[in-house]
C-alpha cells in the first residue's frame, strides 16, 4: 500500500483538486443564493448615500430618477448638474442652479420626464395591456444629506410632468 | 502491472473542465451580487393627479399632519395642534441643539405620540408631512418610518401575530414651510 502511493506520487505530481472543488462549490452556492434579479439597482457612491429605512415594500420598475449631491440622472442619462451654495445658516448645501429653474420647476428635468411620460403612454396605448398602463410612478433615489428644498423641487417637477406617485428608494434595515 | 496502473488512473474524475466553469462563474456571480437589499416607500403628491393607492375620502378626516421644523416635530390635526405643545411651539422638541441634524429628532417620542392618536382615530391611515426647506432627506425618511409603524408594540393583523403595530402607513409630503 505504502509502496504504491509512493510510486504514484513520483509518476504524476497531480494537484489535489478535491478540497478546492469543495470550496468552490460552497462559494458558488452562496453567490447563487445572493444573486438578485431586482428590477432596481442602487449603486451607492460618495455622492449618493441612500438612507436606511424599516420599509419592507419591494421595488417595482418605474422611471428612475437619481438625485445625488452632484447631479440629477433620469434612467441613466444625466440631466442636470447641481450646485453647492451657502444657505441662510452659512452651511454649504446642494441646490438646483437658479438659472435652471422656472419658479419651483426644474426645466431640464421637466422636459425629460414629459418625454418619458409620452413614451410610457404610447406604449400603454399600443399594447393595450394593463401591465404597461401609465400610472405616473417614479422611483426616487436621493442622497440622504440633500435638503428638502431640492427634493421638493424634484417632486414638484415630476408632479407637473404627470408623475404623481413617488417611490422613495431606501436600503432595508434599521 | 502496467494494466493495473491504467485502471487506477481511470477511476479519478477529470475535474479540470468543471474547475474552469466554476472559476468563470464565480467572478460573474460576484459582479451581480447585491449586498444591500432595497425597498421603497410609496408617497403621492397631495394635489396633482389622482392617487392610485391610498385613496383618501374626505369624510370626517383627522387630517393628521407632522411639521418638521428646526425646533422639532409639530403634530397637527384638523382641530389644531395636538398634544401638549411646549413653550417654543414644537410638540415633540429636539433632543438637543443640532436640529435639523439627523440624530437630534426625537423619533421614538413621535412614534409614541402617533400611537396615542391612532388609539383615538383607529381608522385613520394618512399622515401629511410638512418639512422645512433645510431638513435633510434622511430626517424625512426617519419620520416616515416613525409614522408607519411602532415596532415596540406587537399586534395581530389578519391572523398574522407578532407584527409591529401599524400607525399611519400612507404618507403624503406637502409643499413645506419656506
Amino acid at each position: 500500500m505504502g509502496k504504491r502511493k509512493l510510486r504514484r506520487g513520483d509518476d504524476d505530481a497531480a494537484l489535489s483538486i478535491t478540497s478546492m472543488m469543495d470550496m468552490m462549490t460552497i462559494i458558488l452556492v452562496f453567490l447563487l443564493k445572493s444573486y438578485s434579479t431586482d428590477d432596481v439597482s442602487v449603486s451607492p457612491s460618495k455622492d449618493l448615500q441612500v438612507p436606511i429605512s424599516s420599509a419592507e415594500k419591494p421595488p417595482k420598475l418605474a422611471v428612475n430618477v437619481v438625485v445625488s449631491q452632484k447631479e440629477i440622472v433620469v434612467d441613466g442619462e444625466e440631466v442636470l448638474t447641481l450646485d453647492r451654495v451657502q444657505n441662510d445658516q452659512g452651511l454649504e448645501v446642494t441646490a438646483v442652479p437658479a438659472d435652471e429653474k422656472r419658479g419651483q420647476l426644474i426645466s431640464a428635468l421637466y422636459d425629460r420626464l414629459l418625454e418619458k411620460a409620452e413614451t410610457a403612454k404610447d406604449l400603454a396605448m399600443r399594447t393595450g395591456s394593463d401591465e404597461f398602463e401609465f400610472k405616473g410612478e417614479v422611483l426616487l433615489q436621493c442622497d440622504k444629506r440633500l435638503p428638502f428644498s431640492v427634493i421638493r423641487e424634484v417632486m414638484f417637477t415630476a408632479g407637473q410632468a404627470q408623475f404623481g406617485n413617488f417611490r422613495f428608494v431606501v436600503i432595508k434595515g434599521g | 502491472m502496467a494494466k493495473k496502473k491504467r485502471a487506477a488512473a481511470a477511476e479519478e474524475l477529470d475535474l479540470v473542465p468543471i474547475m474552469n466553469m466554476v472559476t468563470i462563474l464565480i467572478p460573474f456571480l460576484l459582479l451581480s451580487v447585491q449586498f444591500v437589499s432595497i425597498a421603497v416607500i410609496d408617497s403621492t403628491l397631495p394635489a396633482i393627479g389622482k392617487p392610485t393607492e391610498a385613496q383618501p375620502d374626505d369624510e370626517e378626516k383627522l387630517n393628521l399632519s407632522v411639521a418638521i421644523t428646526d425646533k422639532g416635530y409639530s403634530v397637527l390635526g384638523a382641530s389644531g395642534v395636538l398634544g401638549n405643545p411646549d413653550g417654543d411651539g414644537a410638540t415633540v422638541p429636539c433632543l438637543r441643539d443640532g436640529c435639523p441634524g439627523v440624530d437630534a429628532y426625537d423619533v421614538s417620542k413621535l412614534t409614541e405620540m402617533l400611537g396615542q392618536i391612532k388609539d383615538e382615530y383607529p381608522d385613520e391611515e394618512n399622515v401629511i408631512l410638512i418639512p422645512e426647506s433645510n431638513v435633510p432627506y434622511e430626517v424625512l425618511i426617519a419620520t416616515m418610518d416613525a409614522a408607519r409603524e411602532n415596532p415596540d408594540v406587537k399586534v395581530t393583523v389578519n391572523g398574522v401575530s407578532d407584527v409591529a403595530r401599524p400607525l399611519f402607513p400612507f404618507v403624503v409630503i406637502a409643499g413645506g414651510v419656506q
